[in-house]
C-alpha cells in the first residue's frame, strides 16, 4: 500500500504475534477511504477482532503500522492512544458492553464525560443520539430492562455520541436474532449513508457482508480476498 | 467534571448496599474509636486546667534571678521598670525573700513587699486587722501561718512576738539578731503559697539583715493568662526564670498529650483495620468490574480518568465513615458523660469529682473535622493501588473479560 494514498485508514503490514508460534495477524495490508462500509469477514480466531482493536487503539501490534488520516498511531503513547479512541472512533461490540448501573441516556452520554462537555450538552446529545436509533422513549432504562436489539441500539448510540469518523463494530449482531440482526445493519448502513461515518465490521456471517460497499477476508491471519 | 465522578460512583456504590455498609461501618468504627478516645483524653485534660485555673492565680508569675553559662543576672531597678513597660504588664514589683525562726524554732517563709494594701498586684484580701505601715515592724501573716502561730505559738492578731534572724559573719560563725515584730492582719485563704507567708515591709527587712536594698524576685500581673506565654518569652529574653501557677497547666498538658497519644495509638489500629477493609472492598470491586473498565477505556477514558473514577467512589466510602465514626464518637462520649461519670466517680471518689466536671468527654468541632479529614485521606490511600491497577489493566483482556 502507498504511504500517500490519501485513504483515511491505512493498515500497513499489521503483524500481532503471541508469541514465536501464535500469529493473529501475519503482515496484513489495506486501507479505507473515508465513508466507506467495509465488512472484514472470517472465521472465528481469524485475528479479525484483533485488528479492529489495534485500529482502535486498544490493542499493540507487534509489526507494522496504522495511519489514520495520514497519522501514524505511535502505540507507546498512552496518552495518544487515548486521544485516538476519544476523538476518532468509536466501537460497538458483540456482548453490547453497556454499563449496568447506568441508564440508557446515561450510557450514551458517558463517552462525552471524558470529552469534558458541560452535562446539560451531554444530556442534549445522548438525547438525540437516542432518536436517531429510535430509542428515544427508552432514555431511563436501564440495560437489563431492554431487549438485545434495544441494547445494541443504545450502544451504536454511544459509539456514535462524541461525533468519531469511523466506528469500530465486533461481531455486532453476533447475538441477535437474524431479523433484528438486520435492522441493526439497516441502522449502521443508514448511519454511514446520512453521516458518512466510516464503518469497519467484523462479522463471521457472510450474508450481512452483502450490506456493505466491500468486504475483505481474513483467513489465518492473513488477508485472502 | 469531579461532581460527575461522584455521581458515577454514587451509582456504582448503591449497587452493592450491603457491602458499602459494612465498609463505612468498619472506617467509621475507627473513626469513632479515636474520636473518642481523644475526646475523653481532652476532656480530662480541659478539666484539670479549669481546675488549676479557678484554684491559681494564673496572671501572676513570679521572675527569678536567671543562670546563664557562668552568670547570674540579678534583679535591679532597672529591670524591674523594663518588665513594667512590658506589654499586657498590669505591674511589676520587686520583692525580697527571708525566713525568720520564732521562739519556738518554728521557721516562717517571709516576703518583703513594699505594699500590702487591700487588692493590689498580690489581689490580697484581709480576714481580719489591716495592712502593715511603711516602714514599720508591722507584719500581716497568711491565713494558714495565722492559725498555725496561733495554734503553737500563741500568737494572735494584735500582738508583739520575738523571731531570730540568723546570720553568719566574717569567719563564719553564726550570729543572732532579734526582731520585734507586730502581728497587725491576716490575709483571707487563697489556696497558693502566701498563706504560709508572713508579710514584711521590705525596706525594714534589709535594714534589719543590715543589707543594702535589693530584690530577689519580681512579682508580675499581665491582664489576662493567654498573655503568660508572651511574658514567658521576653523574661527568658532578659535571661531570667519565670514561674508561676502556669507551670502547672504546662505539666498537665505534657502529661495529657502523652495519655491522649497512647489512648489515640490504640484507637488507630482500628482504624488500619478500617482501612484495610476499604482496600478489600476496592480490591474486591475492580476486581469484578474488569470488564466496565475496559469499556471505560474504549470510550476514551485515560488512566486518570479511570483512577479518578475509583478515587471517587473511596472518598464518598471515607465521607460516609467519617461521618458516621463522628456521630458515633459524639453518642460514645454523651455515653461516657451520662453514664460512664457516674461509674468513674463510684470507683474513683469524690476527691476526683473536680476532675471531671460536668462533661469528662470532650467533643470539639475540630476533632470531629479532623476525624472527617483522616476518614476520606485513609479512604484514599486504601483505594490507590486498587485504582492503578485497574488502570494499567490490559482494555481488550478486560472487555473480553467475564466480569
Amino acid at each position: 500500500m502507498a504511504a500517500n494514498s490519501g485513504a483515511l485508514i491505512e493498515i500497513d503490514s499489521i503483524s500481532k504475534r503471541y508469541n514465536e508460534t501464535v500469529r493473529a495477524l501475519d503482515n496484513v495490508s489495506f486501507s479505507v477511504e473515508g465513508g466507506e462500509f467495509l465488512t472484514i469477514v472470517g472465521r472465528s480466531g481469524s485475528g479479525k477482532s484483533t485488528l479492529l482493536y489495534i485500529i482502535g487503539g486498544l490493542d499493540h501490534p507487534t509489526g507494522g503500522e496504522i495511519r489514520i488520516s495520514g497519522n501514524a498511531t505511535n502505540f507507546a503513547d498512552r496518552d495518544a492512544l487515548v486521544r485516538l479512541r476519544r476523538k476518532k472512533v468509536g466501537f460497538v461490540f458483540q456482548q453490547f458492553n453497556l454499563l449496568p448501573a447506568m441508564t440508557a441516556a446515561d450510557n450514551v452520554a458517558y463517552p462525552l464525560l471524558f470529552h469534558r462537555r458541560p452535562l446539560q450538552e451531554r444530556c442534549a446529545r445522548a438525547e438525540e443520539l437516542l432518536g436517531l436509533v429510535g430509542l428515544a422513549d427508552r432514555a431511563d432504562h436501564y440495560p437489563a430492562e431492554l431487549s438485545g436489539g434495544e441494547q445494541q441500539r443504545v450502544a451504536i448510540a454511544r459509539a456514535l455520541v462524541a461525533d468519531p469518523p469511523i466506528v469500530l463494530a465486533d461481531e455486532p449482531t453476533g447475538n441477535l436474532d437474524s431479523r433484528t440482526s438486520s435492522e441493526i445493519y439497516q441502522l449502521l448502513r443508514d448511519v454511514n449513508r446520512e453521516q458518512g461515518t466510516t464503518f469497519l465490521v467484523v462479522t463471521h456471517e457472510r450474508d450481512l457482508a452483502t450490506f456493505s460497499d466491500r468486504s475483505i477476508e481474513l483467513l489465518d491471519g492473513r488477508v485472502v480476498s | 467534571m469531579i461532581g460527575d465522578y461522584f455521581i458515577i460512583a454514587l451509582r456504582h456504590l448503591g449497587k452493592k448496599r450491603l457491602r458499602l455498609l459494612l465498609t463505612v461501618l468498619g472506617i467509621a468504627i475507627g473513626v469513632a474509636a479515636v474520636i473518642g478516645t481523644v475526646s475523653l483524653g481532652e476532656g480530662i485534660r480541659y478539666n484539670a486546667v479549669e481546675t488549676i485555673k479557678t484554684q491559681s492565680d494564673l496572671t501572676l508569675v513570679t521572675v527569678h534571678p536567671g543562670v546563664s553559662g557562668n552568670t547570674v543576672q540579678l534583679i535591679s531597678s532597672s529591670r524591674i521598670s523594663e518588665i513594667q513597660n512590658f506589654p499586657h504588664v498590669v505591674g511589676a514589683e520587686g520583692i525580697t525573700r527571708d525566713t525568720y525562726a520564732t521562739a519556738r524554732q518554728t521557721f516562717i517563709p517571709v516576703m518583703g513587699i513594699d505594699s500590702v494594701s487591700e487588692g493590689g498586684l498580690l489581689n490580697l484580701r484581709y480576714s481580719r486587722g489591716r495592712p502593715f505601715s511603711t516602714g514599720s515592724l508591722e507584719v500581716v501573716a497568711g491565713y494558714r501561718l495565722a492559725e498555725k502561730i496561733q495554734r503553737f505559738e500563741g500568737i494572735r492578731l494584735g500582738d508583739d512576738f520575738v523571731v531570730t534572724i540568723r546570720e553568719y559573719d566574717a569567719s563564719g560563725k553564726p550570729v543572732d539578731t532579734e526582731l520585734d515584730l507586730d502581728l497587725v492582719g491576716v490575709l483571707q485563704e487563697r489556696g497558693d503559697s502566701l498563706d504560709e507567708t508572713l508579710l514584711v515591709d521590705r525596706g525594714a527587712a534589709t535594714a534589719a539583715r543590715n543589707e543594702e536594698p535589693s530584690y530577689d524576685s519580681i512579682l508580675v500581673r499581665v491582664d489576662s493568662p493567654e498573655e503568660i506565654s508572651g511574658l514567658i518569652d521576653r523574661i527568658s529574653a532578659l535571661q531570667l526564670e519565670a514561674t508561676g501557677a502556669f507551670e502547672q497547666i504546662e505539666s498537665v498538658n505534657r502529661l495529657m498529650d502523652m495519655v491522649v497519644l497512647l489512648l489515640a495509638l490504640f484507637a488507630v489500629i482500628s482504624l488500619v483495620v478500617g482501612a484495610l477493609m476499604i482496600m478489600n472492598t476496592m480490591m474486591t470491586s475492580v476486581y469484578e468490574r474488569v470488564r466496565e473498565i475496559g469499556i471505560t477505556m474504549a470510550v476514551g477514558a485515560s488512566d486518570r480518568d479511570v483512577i479518578s473514577l475509583i478515587l471517587s467512589e473511596c472518598v464518598l466510602i471515607g465521607a460516609a465513615g467519617g461521618i458516621m465514626g463522628d456521630l458515633f464518637g459524639m453518642a460514645f462520649a454523651a455515653l461516657i458523660n451520662t453514664a460512664g461519670r457516674s461509674f468513674i466517680l463510684s470507683r474513683l471518689g469524690d476527691e476526683f469529682a473536680v476532675l471531671f466536671g460536668t462533661e469528662i468527654a470532650r467533643v470539639t468541632p475540630s476533632l470531629l473535622i479532623a476525624g472527617l479529614v483522616v476518614s476520606i485521606l485513609l479512604a484514599v490511600i486504601s483505594g490507590l493501588y486498587p485504582a492503578v491497577k485497574a488502570a494499567r489493566l490490559n482494555p481488550v483482556d478486560a472487555i473480553r473479560s467475564g466480569g
